[in-house]
Formats: structure tokens, sequence, C-alpha cells
């Protein structure tokens, strides 16, 4: 009997395997993995996660293929209409009763989902150089984005709920110059080539980070950039006091250490025409970025001594040297405003002015970048915008709401565009930017792609620019080996807190970063922030929540309700009841993340033979608890960590 | 209570592993016959359940928390089983609950400061056609309005000072 | 003469014991013989007290109380006799629109209840007691199952299975030992009827557990009793202790080799141990979780080994059908549901108690022709039938004829018998909530469909009934019930959305008034009640005013008051405040 061979169809395959074997084993010998988060092999079925459930022909009710037994001629359908729905649903329910984060909200309200919560975790460890390869496994820059970033990271930190967010971008730059201090950097694995030509036009934050993916996966890369040096705005429009141009220019020599081609002082119309380019390659991501500065549209404009905020900035850079005198005024409310006003007052402006239409809550600058102006002597008149500008001096009293300030020159640091000359070629928005694919950023032209600042809603921030670039990468990457690439936005568990939720948290200061005196500061372009020190970085990094789940990348849940779609909010209501750090030697279990799939009670009692965990309560209040007379008595637990191990989400995490 | 200062005679229990020596299914009866005993389900009984029967306590445990009837903390002198069947539902359990916790100041599975009541709502109590009923120990009050609930603890209460 | 107290759970809750402790507090002398009975299932007319005259009865009293007591001894320990006898207690006597209760009825399952004394053997033998297990034992096992499948016999615990092929299959089955269960864990709120037998006539139900025991080949059986009936644990006890006694249960019954022994295991209180493999896991000491079937039980189950499980409406049918034949019971019902059913009619109902018919009757004939139709004079809005697993059948419904398939076909499910009637003030969405408050509360918790499943329907429709609901909830709800229907592992589970599912069925628009208008058309919804004062009948006497908790009602002594509908809270307390019937509720 047992002998017997048993022939039947799975999802049209047929499966020929002994009798007394269950649906989900014979469907495993032709390949066909049907979703379960409660079998073990080892332990037999159990039968509570209903997540596999099958469909047999002339059965009218749902069979669960983990116990369900073949029999002669059977018919299953794994995938059929109704076992999808049973099956979409049950994990449908679990999601809306999973009380986790999957990803902490850091990584996740990062344009390009830098995996913060683990380069933190690294820096807090002090395994500085996993830290910046974490960090590269996103972006090549390191040291220059976490020292320009405006960080929505820490907006999203749940620290900002018991007192103030993580420095993570303070971190990210800590690691990086801690490694090329100590010259450590874990080296970058280049595939081998694949004989494909990229070439990308401007050398930004954009253009180097798609550079620097490409040339990873063994394409040959080449990189064109108007400017004499790469960085992009990096270099010409950030202020050498905020992030000096020798730490950015080894982040870039490291790019072209992996075999990347830098071409400078290359234009687009100039050097050659944009179809002759594209000839040259089998792809081409255009990422020349935003280098025209808005107007002001009022009269006197185009008189001399008044400048484009980008244009001021770069031609300090450029050592143009620029004369506009001791009175200034930069009209605008942006970064580029702050970092305009501060630079006019190291160039030798002896009053400085900071026009801006609305109030100072309402800029959008980082606060600290006001403060650290106003330190150095800014002033700010708000609710004041420029109505016209005249060639020369005639003091005129205030008229109704009116003011007239004597000036030598005007910035006006309104804001910025990119230029679209030489790509007649791309179709364009209406806004006169180029239009891409929201999602994988390919234009109308095969094998054109384009991303950063130059594209769709125009000029950002440079971490939403290396966002692009990463999927427009992805995208050639795909091009290139001739298939297409369509990002999926994944299921995710996210909790939703408040700050009652951490009342019991003790509260830790944030880190101070050291700063030279203001006085001494504005004298000169030496970078303001001295940097965090090892003890200083170890400690903030310590103060992390750690609220991304451990068991991401092998969680069984989460990969079934994306393998579903699951809608993770439909059936949300009130959670079962849970607490988190009920520790048993070395693991520890976090109930709200537990699904009752009881892998974790009958390892213990099966194969360990230990029956030390159980469930306790009935119905939607069940829990699983180690249950002992007193903590002591935890020794009897013999370590052994198979409760974790088999765990299917992340509910029991192995510590120490 | 907590795990340390719980100091239950243990030796009542010694008839109870005698009756049942040999049934390795007992372990519902010979918690049934504890709670008997203790009036609940002290920790130190249920690990002595648990040594006794070869059990492990986390399967004591499991079973004391699966059933409705057993209870881990001590209950009032008087325990109200209040019905909330469905002809109970129908002909206004809701109604005499709310006049209990309204008279008592506590609601399902509390007991009132002075130890006098404990109120837990049943599922069925099979006296139907008396719908709406509660049962207060041994005694089966049927037909109730709010006014005759409070009024039939009031006497207890009353009788219990 | 002889007085007879009915002493079920009932009959006891109403006071027939201290009726009872009255008479014999004058019947020193014992000029009055005194017994008990058990539940006749006429529990709207308890305490009952019947008047026998050497044997006969000669009157039933009924809602009989304490100060009734003295007359009703002096009548009958001084009265004349036969039927035309004590004049005096004529308004005790039951009424003939109240003996048409139990006219109309055919009971065999309840064939003895009220009707003998349950703690006493002699009596059950009396009535051809334990004649049915002497002439099994000179039949053969197979015999047996053969007389038990020509009466058409199903489980009268819900799911309606032919009771022989579950006999055959355990009989069928290998194993050394083989186990009877009897399940008495009747959690069905609104069912009693398996009480009513225990407690009644506990010897119907050993002798037809004997009869099972036998025909499937076990030694050893128990009868797995919800605790919520220590009366019935008690008289089972006894008839227990008697029967063997009597040499009617252990070893060589009867001088037949054939042994048999019964013990009684009490529940601690689980709905979810009517489902047959999770009451097989209590009676093992576990969680009463339920198991992967199959395997099923006839193959593994009590201790892995072959066990068969019924309830006790089914075993209490046995012996009868053993004495009258197989045939005389199929002759009853219809073509696909045999025999006989109890129900337990409660709610709203004029006439509520223990109702045994012919399967074929129609819902009309129990609930107006039998029940009396609602009570207070109200009308009829549906009834609900199998409990949490059960559904509700409306007015258009009531000729539905009893039987499993045309109950199934409706919804609803026969179940184990509840019949609890609802008038136009039951919601019936807060019917749904009741019910899945019930079940998410009793799910054991093992599968994730009934787990979770059931506390989101509940939230869902209590969120409905306090006018929170949306758009689309109907919808969900929907969905919902019909993919825990597919995935739950247990019939607690799968069955759990029935209550839901018909009520959306047939009550549709109470739902859609929920949720568009914030409106219960039942008045039943607390947080849509709309509470005013009817200004023609307001004498303006204050008394409301100074009731209310929050303050919301204001007005001038002797003229009519008002209710400021944003402070209210719908407590109810103006309107039981009110002399005047002034306050109206909308």
């Amino acid at each position: 009997m047992e002998n017997e061979l048993i022939d039947l169809i799975i999802d049209d395959v047929p499966v020929r395997v002994p009798a007394g074997t269950t649906i989900l084993e014979a469907a495993k010998t032709a390949g066909i993995d049907i979703p379960n988060l409660c079998y073990l092999k080892e332990l037999g079925p159990y039968g509570a996660c209903g997540v596999c459930v099958v469909e047999v022909e002339n059965c009218p009710k749902m069979l669960r293929a983990c116990s369900a037994k073949v029999a002669p001629g059977m018919v299953v359908h794994t995938k059929s209409e109704k076992a999808l729905a049973t099956r979409k649903l049950a994990l449908e329910l679990l999601m809306g009763d999973h009380d986790g984060d999957c990803q902490g909200p850091c990584k996740l309200n990062c344009p390009a989902h830098t995996d913060c919560q683990k380069y933190v975790k690294e820096i807090a460890e002090g395994r500085f150089a996993d830290a910046v390869a974490t960090v590269k496994e996103t972006f090549p820059l390191p040291a220059a984005i976490g020292r320009v970033c405006p960080h929505p990271c820490e907006k999203a930190c749940r620290r900002n709920l018991v007192e103030q967010p993580i420095s993570i971008a303070q971190l990210k730059y800590f690691a990086a110059d801690q490694v090329r201090k100590d010259g450590n950097e874990r080296p970058i694995k280049v595939a081998a080539p694949t004989g494909k030509k990229v070439g990308i036009i401007g050398g930004g934050p954009a253009g180097l980070t798609a550079a620097f993916k490409l040339a990873q996966w063994g394409h040959d890369v080449t990189v064109y950039d108007q400017m004499p040096e790469m960085g992009g705005m990096l270099r010409y429009g950030i202020p050498e006091y905020r992030l000096p141009k020798a730490i950015l220019k080894a982040e870039t020599d490291a790019i072209a250490a992996l075999g990347v081609q830098f071409i400078n002082n290359f234009k687009i119309g100039r050097d050659a025409d944009f179809a002759k380019l594209r000839s040259w390659f089998d792809a081409v991501i255009v990422a020349n970025g935003a280098w025209k500065s808005t107007a002001m549209r009022v009269k006197g404009e185009e008189l001399k001594g008044v400048w484009g905020g980008i244009d001021f900035l770069r031609a300090v850079v450029t050592g143009e040297k620029p004369d506009i005198g001791e009175r200034v005024a930069i009209v605008g409310g942006g970064n580029t405003a702050m970092d305009a006003c501060r630079t006019a007052v190291r160039v030798g402006a002896k009053e400085v002015f900071v026009v801006y239409r609305r109030t100072r809550k309402e800029m959008p600058a980082e606060d600290i970048e006001i403060t650290e102006a106003e330190e150095e002597g800014v002033k700010f008149k708000f609710l004041y915008a420029p109505d016209e500008i005249r060639g020369r001096r005639k003091p005129v009293p205030v008229v109704g709401k009116f003011e007239e300030i004597a000036l030598d020159s005007v910035i006006a640091a309104i804001g910025q565009r990119n230029d679209p000359e030489g790509f007649a070629d791309l179709p364009q928005t209406p806004k006169g930017t180029i239009a891409a694919d929201e999602g994988n950023f390919a234009t109308t032209l095969p094998g054109v792609f384009a991303c950063g600042d130059t594209v769709n809603k125009g000029a950002g921030i440079a971490i939403g620019a290396i966002a692009q670039a990463n999927e427009a990468a992805l995208a050639v990457n795909a091009f290139l080996r001739g298939g297409e690439y369509k990002p999926i936005k994944p299921i995710l568990s996210e909790r939703n807190l408040t700050e009652k939720d951490f009342e019991d948290r003790p509260r830790i200061a944030r880190a101070v970063m050291p700063q030279r005196p203001a006085e001494e500061r504005k004298h000169d372009f030496k970078e303001v922030n001295l940097g965090l020190s090892v003890e200083a970085a170890q400690a903030e990094a310590k103060r992390c929540l750690e609220c991304g789940c451990h068991d991401f990348e092998d969680c069984k849940l989460i990969r079934y309700a994306n393998l579903v779609q699951a809608d993770t909010q439909r059936l949300r209501g009130d959670f079962h009841p849970g607490f988190t750090e009920q520790k048993l030697v070395t693991i520890e279990r976090n109930q709200r993340k537990c699904i009752l799939c009881n892998l974790c009670v009958r390892v213990c009692a099966e194969q360990a033979k230990q029956g030390l965990l159980g469930l306790v309560g009935r119905g939607f209040k069940t829990v699983i608890k180690p249950e002992f007379k007193d903590p002591a008595a935890t020794a009897v637990c013999k370590d052994c960590r198979l409760c974790a191990e088999n765990c299917p989400t992340g509910a029991l995490k192995i510590i120490g | 209570m907590c795990d340390c200062c719980e100091k239950s005679d243990l030796s009542k229990l010694t008839p109870v592993f005698e009756a049942f020596a040999g049934d390795d299914h007992a372990l519902i009866s010979i918690l049934q016959k504890a709670q008997e005993i203790y009036g609940y389900l002290p920790t130190d009984v249920l690990y002595a359940i648990a040594e006794k029967t070869g059990n492990s306590p986390a399967k004591v445990m499991g079973v004391a928390t699966f059933y409705t009837q057993f209870r881990l903390k001590p209950v009032g002198k008087n325990l109200i089983l209040l019905c909330k069947g469905t002809a109970c539902h129908v002909n206004g359990a809701d109604s005499i609950e709310k006049a209990l916790v309204e008279e008592l100041g506590v609601g399902d599975g509390e007991t009132t400061d002075d130890g006098i009541f404990s109120i837990k709502t049943v599922a069925c109590l099979g006296c139907c056609s008396l719908s709406p009923v509660m049962m207060i120990n041994e005694d089966t009050y049927g037909s109730l309005t709010p006014a005759k609930a409070k009024e039939i603890v009031r006497k207890i209460r009353e009788a219990s000072k | 003469m002889k007085l007879v107290f009915g002493e079920g759970s009932c009959g006891i809750a109403a006071g027939a014991r201290k009726v009872r402790a009255a008479v014999e507090k004058l019947n020193t002398e014992g000029a009055v013989e005194i017994g008990i009975t058990g539940c006749i299932g006429m529990c709207y007319l308890e305490p009952i007290v019947d008047v026998y005259d050497g044997g006969t009865l000669v009157k039933r009293l009924v809602k009989v109380q304490e100060k009734d007591a003295e007359r009703i001894y002096r009548a009958v320990a001084g009265g004349g006799r036969g039927a035309t006898a004590l004049p005096e207690l004529a308004d005790l006597e039951i009424s003939a629109d109240d003996k048409e209760f139990l006219e109309k009825q055919t009971r065999i399952a309840l064939r003895h209840c009220g009707l003998i004394d349950p703690e006493d053997i002699a009596a059950y033998e009396a009535v051809d007691g334990y004649k049915a297990i002497r002439k099994v034992l000179a039949m053969t096992p197979e015999q047996v199952i053969e007389e038990i499948k020509i009466s058409g016999l199903a489980g009268r615990g819900g799911a309606g299975f032919p009771t022989w092929f579950k006999w055959n299959a355990a009989r069928n089955a290998k194993g050394e030992q083989k186990y009877l269960i009897c399940n008495a864990d009747e959690g069905d709120p609104g069912a009693f009827m398996d009480r009513a037998v225990i407690e009644s006539a506990p010897h119907s139900l050993i002798e037809g557990m004997l009869i099972a025991a036998y025909a499937i080949g076990a030694t050893r059986a128990f009868v797995y009793v919800r605790a919520e009936y220590p009366l019935a644990i008690v008289r089972l006890e006894k008839a227990l202790a008697a029967a063997k006694k009597a040499g009617l249960l252990g070893e060589n019954i009867l001088g037949s080799g054939f042994s048999c022994d019964i013990r009684i295991k009490a529940g601690a209180g689980a709905f979810v141990c009517g489902e047959e493999t999770a009451l097989i896991e209590s009676l093992e000491g576990n969680r009463g979780m339920p198991r992967l079937k199959p395997p099923f039980p006839a193959e593994k189950g009590y201790t892995q080994a072959p066990s068969n499980i019924n309830n006790v409406e089914t075993f209490a049918n046995v012996a009868w059908i053993i004495l009258n034949g197989g045939a005389a019971f199929a002759a009853m019902g219809t073509e696909t549901s045999k025999g006989t059913k109890v129900f337990a009619l409660t709610g709203k109902i004029k006439r509520g108690g223990l109702v045994e018919i012919p399967m074929g009757l129609t819902l009309r004939d129990v609930i107006f022709g039998i029940g009396g139709g609602i009570r207070d004079g109200g009308t009829f809005k549906a009834v609900q039938m199998g409990g949490p697993s059960g559904g509700c059948i409306p007015e258009h419904l009531l000729d539905t004829k009893i039987d499993y398939k045309a109950l199934g076909a409706t919804g609803a499910i026969m179940g184990s018998g509840g019949m609890v009637v609802m008038d136009s003030h039951t919601c019936m969405v807060n019917m749904a909530r009741f019910f899945l408050d019930f079940t998410a509360k009793e799910s054991c918790g093992k599968c994730v469909h009934c787990r979770i499943g059931t506390k989101r329907m509940h939230e869902i429709l209590t969120r409905i009934t306090e006018g929170k609901g949306k758009e689309g909830d109907v919808e969900l709800l929907q969905d919902l019930c019909n993919g825990i229907k597919a995935g739950a592992l247990c019939g607690l589970g799968q069955t759990a959305p029935n209550p839901v599912l018909t009520t959306i069925r047939y009550f549709r628009d109470e739902y859609d008034a929920h949720i568009r208008e914030a409106r219960c058309p039942a008045h039943e919804c607390a947080a849509l009640k709309k509470f005013s004062i009817d200004p023609a009948k307001c004498k303006g006497c204050t008394m409301c005013a100074k009731k209310c908790p929050v303050g919301a009602i204001s007005g001038t002594v002797k003229q009519p008051h008002v209710i400021d509908q944003s402070k209210c809270i719908k407590c109810g307390q103006c309107v039981a405040t009110c002399k005047f019937g002034a306050v109206t509720v909308g």
C-alpha cells in the first residue's frame, strides 16, 4: 500500500508520487511551490494559516495542501480563482493584524530608500567600513550627500516621537570621513564586462550614481560634463564651507576607479550634437541638471550687479571673484539663498540682506542653515518682495508698503531650471523639462533615458535625483539585456505610532555637531562643521530604535503578501495583544509580529523536547508565551534556537 | 498577586491526584477539582499540577487560559453569571448588564472592591424560556428587568454584610 | 394523591423547589405523595405541578407560586378524586390553549421528559426502559446498524450526517480499543433540548449509548457535558450509578458478554468543543482546538483510536427506534429528513419551550401553531435557526418545511434546534453583531480565517450599529464571509458567516438604513436612537430634566421640555422616568 504510486495532475502538470503523500509535497516534486506559513515537513501538518489552500476538482470544499493526501486521478489547482482569493484573504487578515514595520520609516522616506537603519547600526557597532559599503549599495557619494542632504530620513525618524531624530546624515558622512581617514574602504565588486557602452550626459549626483551602478554591472560607461570637474551642483552650487571640494573629489575619483571614463568641458550642441553622441553608445542617460537661474520678472533685472543665485555661486567656485560690492540683497528663501548669502559674507560684503516674501517659518531652507546665516550676520527682511531695481542711488522715503534699499548688487536665488538646448530630439513637458517615464525614466527615444533635475518636475534635492538615477540605471541594464524594467511598489507592513507609544522610553539627547565659531568661519571657506568624534557618533547611532524588521529579507509573510498583492489596509482593525522584549536566553519575542503559526511551540516540544512554550488564552487574544515559575528557570532552555530559526516572520529574534 | 508571594496549601491537592492517578487525560478534570478547592487557580497550584501530571507548565497554563470556566484570580463571594445567549439577547440582556454595572460599579470579569460580587457573562445558561436570566451561585433568576436585577443584588449584598 | 413537581433547570429557576419545600413543610404526616420529574418543555408555564391520582394525571397546575403551596396541599390532601376534582384550583390549571402546545407535538426523543422521575431507574423501566438494549443484545451489531439505517436517523447535533454511516465506519475501523462519545456540550445559545433530556430522562441517553457502543464495538464511552449544566451532571451521575447497580453498565452487561463503561467528563466552557475533533482534544485534557480532518474520528479519534461521536438527542431516539422499528421512525418526516426533531422555541414567542415535531411541518406550524405566535401583540420579523452557525429566516419563508435540505436552501441550517423568534423590535444588524461577538469570543484562535476574520466581521458590524458604517461595508462583509467559509479549519469558522450572510440577504434594507441614514429601523441600536419629548403629552413635571445625567433636557415648570440632541447620550433615563409616556424614541 505504501509503495503504491499515485498519478494526479497539479496545475496541469502530471505528477506521480507514493500513496500517502500530501498535495503540498507532491507539488514540490513538480517544482510547484504552494505558499504556507505553519507547515514544517518534520512536524507534519497543523492547519492554522490557511495559506496553502488548493482547489480540487469535484471537491466542494477547499483543501489544505499541507494535510490533504493525494488520490488517484485527482486534479488540483493551486492557483484557481477561489484558491487565490482564499489565500489572499488569509494574508490580508494576517497583514491587517500585523503590528510591525517591515522597514524603518527613515529608509521608506528616503527617496532612494537608502538603508539608513542598517548603516546606523553598523556605525553603532563601530563597523564604519561596513556602513560606507551599505550606503554605497544605493549611491557612491556618502561624504558629499551626508553633508548636503536635507535628510527626509530624519524627518520620518521615530525618534522624533521620543525627543529628536537620529543624526542620520551626519552619521553617514562621519563614517565616510572615518573610512577615508583609515584607508579601509571595502572594494566595490565589478562584474565581467558586458561589452555594452553607456553614455551619460551630466556628472552630477544623478549621472554619477547611474555611472557607478552601470559600471558595477559590467557596462562600459562614459560620463560627459560641461564643467572642468565632475560633481555637478555638488561642486558648483554647494559652497566649499559646506562641502569641501577635496572630499567630493575623493568620491568622484573612486567612481572613475571602477573604470568609468570622465570627459569634462564637453557640451552637447557645442562639442557634439545629441544624435551623434547617441550613435556612439548602446544606451544614453541624459542627466544634465538644471543650471539656469529663474528670473524674478521685475524691472531692472537686466542691470549690472544683478546675479542669479547659482550663477553667483558657480562664479565663486570657478575663481571669477565676482564683484558684488558691500551691500548685497539675496532674494529667496531656499537653501540656494542661504548658500548665496553666506558666500556673499565670505567674499567680503559688509551688509547682506535676505529678502523673502513670506515669514521665516515658511522658508524652505533648512532651519540650521538660516540660524547659521544669522550667526554670520545676515539680516532678514520678511514679507518683502522686489518691485523694481534701479541703476543709481536715489533715496526715497517709505511710501505705503514700499521701501527702497540702496544696494550694490542683488542675487536672485528663487529657483533654477534646465536648459533644453541641444536636446530638441527629446519630447518636453509644458514646463520645458525633458519628459521621461516616472517609473523607469525612459524617453520616447529607444535607448535614451533621462533623470534628475532635467526631467519632469524639474529641480529637486540631490537624493531625489539619485533615486531616479538608480531606477534609470536598472532600466538601462534591462534594456541592454533586451528586457524592460518596470518598477513594482513593494507591499510593506508599517506601524502607525504616536508619542504615546514611546512614553516610557528614556530620553537621550541628540549628538551636537561641533562647529567653528561664526566670527571665525565667516571670513573663510573652510568647512563650518568639524564632524562628530568616533565616540559621539557611536553613541548617537545607538539611539536608533531599530524600527525596521530584522527578518525582512527572510520573512515568508511579506513575501507571500507581495506574491498575492495583498491589501494591507483593507482589513485593519484592533491588533491582537502583544508585548516586545520577552526574552528567553538569546531569543527575543515580539508578539506583535506573531502570526500564531505555533511552529515555535511545536519545535520546542517535538524537536527540542523542551516544551517550554505554549499558547495562552483563546481566540483573537491568544499569545505564545514561555511559562516559567521564576525567571531563573529560563536556564532550562537549551538555547537551541530552533524556535527562532523556524519562525516564518520576524516575531523571534536571536540576540547576543 | 505575584508568583513569589503566592502560597497555597498544596496538600489539599493530594486526594485529587490520587483520584486521577493513572489517567493521562485528566488535566481538565484536575483543574476543575483544584478550582473547587481554592476558588480559583493560583499560580503555584498550576505549577504543582504541571509537575504532578507530567505536563509542562506552558501546557497547563495553555489549558487553564483556554476554557472560560477557569479563573486565575480569586472571585467575589457571589459569582453572578449573566446569560448573554440569543434568547436573552432578544429579550434585553444588554440592559440587564448595564443595570448590574450601574449597581455594582464593575463589569464583565471584574470583582467589586468589597469582594462581595464578581460578574461574568456566559454564552447560554440553557434557561432560554425565562430570559433574560442570571445565575448567582447556585440560584437562577429569570424574567429579569433592570430594576429586578438591581433589587436581587441589593438583597444579596444586605445579606452578605 | 400525588404531587409531581417539574424540576428541570427552568422549573427550579422559576421556583419549583421553593413550592415543593413549602408543600413538604405542611405534609408532615405524609397525606400527599410527593415526587419530582424533569422538564416537560413548557418552560413558559413553569413552575408546573402535576396532580396524579393512582397513576393518572388529573390536573396540571401551572405558574405555581410559593403562596399557592398551602391551598394546593389542602386541596389535594383533603380533596375529592378524579378529573373533575379540585375545583378550587381551577385558576392554576393549564388552559385549553396551552394544552395544545403539547398535544400538537410528537415526542420520541423527549418521550419521557416531564413524565417520569429522572432519578429513579424503576420509573424508566416502568415505561419500557432498557427493553431495547435487551433486544439489541440478541441481535448482531450489523443488524442494529441496519435498523438505524432503515430509520434514516441523522445526527441531531447540527450537521445532519447519517448516524448509521458513522456507526458503520467506526465498526469497520481497525483498532483494539474503540470509543463512543456523547456530545452533550450543547453550546448553541438558545438550544437546551440536550440539557432537558439529561435532566429529565438520563436513562434514555444511557440506553441509546449502550446500543451504539454495542453496534460499533466500543467498550468505553464518555459523556462530555458542559459545565454550565450542573443539574444534568448530578442526575446523569445518579443514573449511571443506578444502571451499574442494575447490571446494565460495566462488565458483562446482563450476562451477554458485552461490556461497556460510561464516564462523565465535564467541559470547561468552550463552544468550539462542540466540534468533534476539538471535543476529542478536550477529552484528552488539551486546549479544545480542532484537528485537521482527515483523519476522521472514526479512524483516529480519542487517543488516536477509532471513535464515534453523536449528540444527546440522537442517542435519545435510538432505544425508541429499536423497540418500534426503523420503519416506524422513517414513516415520519420528508424524503430527505426522517423522524422527529426537537426545537427550543424562544425569543418573542407567546409559548416558549421544547417542541418535538415530525420533520416536514412548516416553520409557521411551529411558531404560530404550537408557539402561539408573537407575544405582547408584536409582529413577526424573523426566526433565527441553528444558533451562531445558522441564519435568520424572514416572514416570507415561514412556509418552509422543516427539513435539512429546505432549511439549508434558506441560508440557515437545522442546527441543533435553536429557534429564536424575533419581532419588529429586533435589529437584524445588531443580531448579526451579537452572533459574531459570540463566534469571535469562542473562536479557538487556531486558524487565521476564523481568528482574525470573525474579529474583523464583528468590528465592522459594530461600527455599522454605531452609525459609523461606511459605504462598501456590506460588500466587505460579504467578501469576508465567503473567504472565511472557504478557508476556516473547522465547522465553527466555516459557518460563522451564516448569520451575517442571511441578514444581508433578507434584511439588506436594515444595513443600508444604518449605513446611509444612521437610522436603526428597529430602534434597537442605542447609538442611533433619537429621544424626543412629545409636547402634547409633556406636563412639564421636570422629572426627566432632573434625572438626565448630562443636562440635555431643558424647559420651564409646567411647560413642555425639550431634549438637546447634541448633548444627549441616549441613556434612556428620561424614558424610564417619564410618567406620562411623553418621551418617544425614534
